[in-house]
Order: structure tokens, then C-alpha cells, then sequence
């Protein structure tokens, strides 16, 4: 297989971003590069500019307006990449009130889809924590972003499930607990949608996480040596077709006024050693196996789509020992990685680039 | 909040309804109907009032037009004994153009969407049933729209019509012919790519 095309950022201009009132930063093309600043100083801001730059989104699930600095009227992104041996050139201006100016080398672009197609990354941060103890649609939520990333289609047919559910869920409450004749004819084909559509994600689900096995597993064995062997199963919310799962819970369903079977019910289970992580791995442990999770779906997409994602790392050392730290900066894949620090970095690491924020200026 | 004189703003506020017309081109077109000359803007108006006077709906097939019948179910060269079922009268206007089709229409109003609040008795069901022993119909055609709530009610009519013994087909749908692939949607050349046949050799 030929290697993948290798994304990296050259420079990252900010300006009148958040607290960043005119930032250049300029990582490694290459490698590990470490920002280190005390908390609050906008570390994380400059990873979710770069993030800006491929989603146009701020990955803090805020209004764009947030990102702008207080009492400006706009904020402004330059970044410089190179995708594969193409050299990019993306800026993208903010403002209040109109949508996002985006441009890709000087040429106009409306389209979200024209800068991920030149920039994509793959971002772990502190919250990441919940994937390994936190509610089964954070677990979910991992699969089908990197099911859409791989595939549209088959983020098309996730976008459909979602429709099918709201529209079966409206009419069961429309219904009210009861099922007239007339109504169940219009139930069964939502329920017929729902089993076809249904079966396609929660399959592609379960493939996903069983090629994602291995990769996570040796992920995890790096950063936690003596947590035993990592275990990911997917946990299917029915047994058998969809199709039989909904009709047995038709009744349960019509009083709870609710879609209680199907993908939007799976979950993810995990345990390291024979121990469940949700409930008996140490908190520790448990940022490994969100770690190893996030390094996981990193390079399955790397080999799926033929294109290396930037890595982006927010806090990545917090609450870890300085050998797992260390185990971290060592088990870190081929490509660009930035990676945010309040601490010292672990003795022994190596990173290409280390860079310090103090007083929005990085030196 | 009021900013132009009362019939100015009247009219913005008007405009402002329509659909797809946001509060600065509701003002643009009401500063150019004021300045055109009077015959033209009441050329407008009588053409608005006309179409609310003088069109109604068909009684059969509850396409558009302006007698008690449309001009396709007066037209006695129809083929009446297969109908053609749109979500609404626009699609009509597409399926003429083709000239492939000879028979007659139906129009449903919409398409099931229970987060609309739209169920069988909100759409021209009953109406279609009532069509079929009449007028002696032997095939409908189901031609709502390809996406999730036009599939839901194809699927619906199916299954309603199937065991009344009339031939009920879908229009199949796939790549646009004549244009570039680069411009298909993911979905339609995705399914498209999977369900690919073979080809004769
Ligand atoms: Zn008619």
C-alpha cells in the first residue's frame, strides 16, 4: 500500500482569537511539537484554531462568536499546510454578525468540505476522560465520526438513521400509547426503515471496533504496561434482526412513547485486565484508554482514507505518571503532533519543538 | 418594529412572508415596486389576486388548474387507468416534461412527516383509493420525492395498494445522465457503487 499523504501544518497565524491577540506559531512539519503555559494562557486556543481551520467549528461546542476577543469585531485565521507535496493556503476571517470568510489558496470557498478535504486532525482532550467512564453516547459518538470520516456514504446513511428516529419518535408520541388500525400501517414502515438503516450502522459499528481492536490494544499496552490486555466489544441494545427487536418492543415503545431498541441504544463495552473500565479501572487507567482509543481511530483513518490526520493532543500529560507521559511522547504515530502542557514535560521525552505561551506570545 | 411609512412597510411585512424571501429582499422588491411605473405594479397585483380567483384545485387529481377537471384529466387522450402519484403539483410540471408519461396524476399534498405532524389523513389518500375502482386504474406509479419521507410514503402507498390487487412501481433513481459524476451526492454514488451489476460482454 502506498504511505499515506502526510498533513502538517507550516505556520498558524491568530488574530483576535480568544485571549491571543496576534499569535504565530510555527511547529515542527514533522514530529512532536510540544506548547507549554500555565493554565488559562490559551493553549487549548491554539489547538482549537487549527480545528477552526478544518471544521469551522470550535470543537468547545460555543457560538463562533465566542471565539472572537472581547470587543472585536472579528477574529482572523492564516494557516499555512502542507498536504502531501501541495502547499496550502487557508485563512479564514469571523466576524459577528456575517458568516465565516474562508479562503483557500486566495480562491473563495463556501464549502466546510473544501478545507477538511486539505486539513483533518485528530483531537484528544482532557474530557476525553468520559469515553472510558462517561455515558455510552460519547462511545457511540467516536464510532460514527470515524464511520463518516471513512465513509460518506456512510455518514449519509447516519445522518438518515437520526431522521428515521426523530420521525419515529414524533409519531409515537403523536400516537400517545395507543395504536389504532390505521396508524400501525405508517408505524411498521418507519419500523421497517429504522431495521434496514438500523442494521447497516450498527454493523458497520461493530466492524469498526473489531478492526480497531488491535491498534487500541497496542496503544494501551504502551502507555499502561501492567493494566493487562484492553478488551472492546460492541454491545448491541438487541439481540437477533432489528426488525424482531422492534416489533417485541412495539408495546414498550408505544407507552414509553420512545424508540427503545436500535443503534442509538448500543454501547461499547471495555474492560483492561478482566476489569470493567467504566467502574473499576483507576482514573489513570482511564485516561490510557481514551488515549488509546483516540491513537486508535488516528491510524485506522490514516490507512482507511490514505491521508494522516494532524495529531492535536490538549493537556495530553494531565493526571498521567511521567512514565506513561513518556510511554506517550514514544507511542506517538508518524506525522505532525502538537501537543498542549501545563507541567514539565517527562524526563527522558524528546519532542522536535518545544515552544512556551506566556503572556499570548510564544517563544 | 416599523421604520418605513405604514403602507411601505405593509408590503415589506408581506414580502417578508413569502417563502425564501428574507427582510432585505422584501425591502428591495417593495422600494422597486414603488418606483416602477403604477401599470406594472398592478399588473402584479391583478396577476397575485387572478391566481387566487381564478385557479383551483382539480377534483380528481388536485393538480392545478382553472375548471372543476385539470387540463390533463379533461384531456380524453389520458390513459386513465394508470396514475401517476406526486407530493405535489410542481412535480407534475417535471414528469410532463419528460412526454414519457401518458396517463393521469394524482397529488397527494406532501409526504408522511410526523415531525411535521403529516400522517395519512393529512395527505390526499383516501382520495386516491377512491380513484381506483372508477376509473379502472391497473398500475400507480409512486413518484415522490427520493429522501427518507418520500421513500416512507412510497413504501406506505405499497403496501395500502398491493393487496387491492393494483400494480404499484416506484421510479427508480440513481446517477443524473448527462452530467458529471463529481457532481453526485455521496449517498446516491455510494449506493450506487454498491448495488453495481454486471455488464453484458
Ligand atoms: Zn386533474
Amino acid at each position: 500500500m502506498a504511505p499515506p499523504v502526510i498533513t502538517s501544518i507550516l505556520s498558524l497565524e491568530l488574530e483576535s482569537f480568544r485571549n491571543l491577540d496576534s499569535v504565530v506559531l510555527r511547529p515542527s512539519s514533522n514530529g512532536l511539537t510540544v506548547i507549554k503555559g500555565d493554565n488559562g494562557v490559551g493553549k487549548t486556543s491554539l489547538l482549537e484554531a487549527v480545528v477552526y481551520c478544518s471544521t469551522l467549528r470550535s470543537f468547545r461546542g460555543v457560538a463562533k462568536e465566542a471565539v472572537i476577543s472581547n470587543g472585536k469585531a472579528q477574529a482572523s485565521l492564516h494557516c499555512v499546510l502542507l498536504h502531501g507535496s501541495r502547499t496550502v493556503d487557508v485563512s479564514v476571517d469571523i466576524t459577528l454578525s456575517r458568516r465565516d470568510r474562508v479562503q483557500r489558496n486566495g480562491q473563495r470557498v463556501d464549502n466546510g468540505r473544501d478545507l477538511l478535504e486539505v486539513l483533518q486532525t485528530t483531537l484528544f482532550t482532557p474530557d476525553d476522560l468520559e469515553l472510558a467512564k462517561g455515558s455510552p453516547s460519547l462511545r457511540r459518538g467516536l464510532l460514527d465520526d470515524v464511520i463518516a470520516a471513512a465513509s460518506p456514504r456512510l455518514g449519509a446513511e447516519l445522518a438518515s438513521l437520526d431522521r428515521i428516529l426523530r420521525q419515529r419518535n414524533a409519531l409515537l408520541r403523536q400516537l400517545g400509547g395507543r395504536l389504532r388500525t390505521d396508524d400501525m400501517a405508517t408505524l411498521n414502515i418507519w419500523d421497517e426503515r429504522l431495521a434496514e438503516t438500523g442494521e447497516i450502522i450498527s454493523t458497520a459499528r461493530a466492524n469498526l471496533l473489531e478492526a480497531l481492536v488491535p491498534l487500541a490494544r497496542r496503544a494501551f499496552a504502551a502507555l499502561a504496561p501492567g493494566a493487562g490486555t484492553l478488551e472492546l466489544f460492541y454491545l448491541p441494545s438487541y439481540k437477533g434482526s432489528l426488525a424482531a427487536a422492534l416489533k417485541e418492543s412495539r408495546d414498550d415503545d408505544l407507552r414509553r412513547q420512545l424508540t427503545t431498541v436500535g443503534p442509538q441504544r448500543d454501547d461499547v463495552g471495555i474492560s483492561a485486565g478482566g476489569l470493567d473500565a467504566r467502574s473499576r479501572l483507576s482514573q489513570g487507567r482511564q485516561r490510557c484508554v481514551a488515549l488509546a482509543l483516540r491513537l486508535a481511530s488516528h491510524e485506522y483513518l490514516t490507512a482507511a482514507t490514505g491521508v494522516q490526520p494532524v495529531l492535536l493532543l490538549d493537556d495530553a500529560f494531565s493526571e498521567l505518571d511521567e512514565k506513561t507521559a513518556r510511554s506517550l511522547v514514544n507511542e506517538l504515530p508518524t506525522g505532525q503532533a502538537l501537543l498542549t502542557t501545563a507541567g514539565s514535560l517527562p524526563p527522558g521525552s524528546e519532542p522536535d519543538l518545544v515552544f512556551s505561551l506566556v503572556d499570548g506570545v510564544i517563544s | 418594529m416599523s421604520v418605513f411609512a405604514g403602507p411601505i412597510q405593509e408590503l415589506v411585512d408581506e414580502l417578508g412572508r413569502l417563502p425564501g424571501i428574507g427582510p432585505k429582499s422584501a425591502q428591495r422588491i417593495a422600494f422597486h415596486i414603488l418606483e416602477v411605473p403604477k401599470e406594472e405594479a398592478v399588473r402584479l397585483a391583478t396577476a397575485i389576486s387572478g391566481v387566487k380567483d381564478r385557479i383551483r384545485l382539480c377534483e380528481r387529481c388536485f393538480n392545478v388548474g382553472e375548471a372543476a377537471l385539470c387540463a390533463v384529466c379533461s384531456d380524453s387522450r389520458r390513459d386513465s387507468s394508470i396514475v401517476c402519484v406526486v407530493e405535489d403539483p410542481r412535480d407534475i410540471v417535471a414528469v410532463e416534461r419528460t412526454r414519457e408519461f401518458h396517463g393521469t396524476y394524482h397529488v397527494l399534498g406532501g409526504a408522511l412527516n410526523p415531525i411535521e405532524g403529516v400522517g395519512p389523513d393529512q395527505l390526499r389518500v383516501r382520495d386516491l383509493l377512491g380513484r381506483l375502482e372508477p376509473e379502472g386504474v391497473a398500475e400507480v406509479i409512486i413518484c415522490t420525492n427520493p429522501n427518507l419521507e418520500g421513500e416512507a410514503t412510497a413504501m406506505y402507498l405499497a403496501r395500502l395498494l398491493g393487496p387491492l390487487g393494483t400494480k404499484v412501481t416506484r421510479i427508480a433513481s440513481g446517477l443524473p445522465v448527462g452530467g458529471d459524476l463529481e457532481y453526485a451526492d455521496e449517498l446516491t454514488l455510494g449506493r450506487a457503487l454498491v448495488g453495481r451489476r454486471q455488464m453484458a460482454t
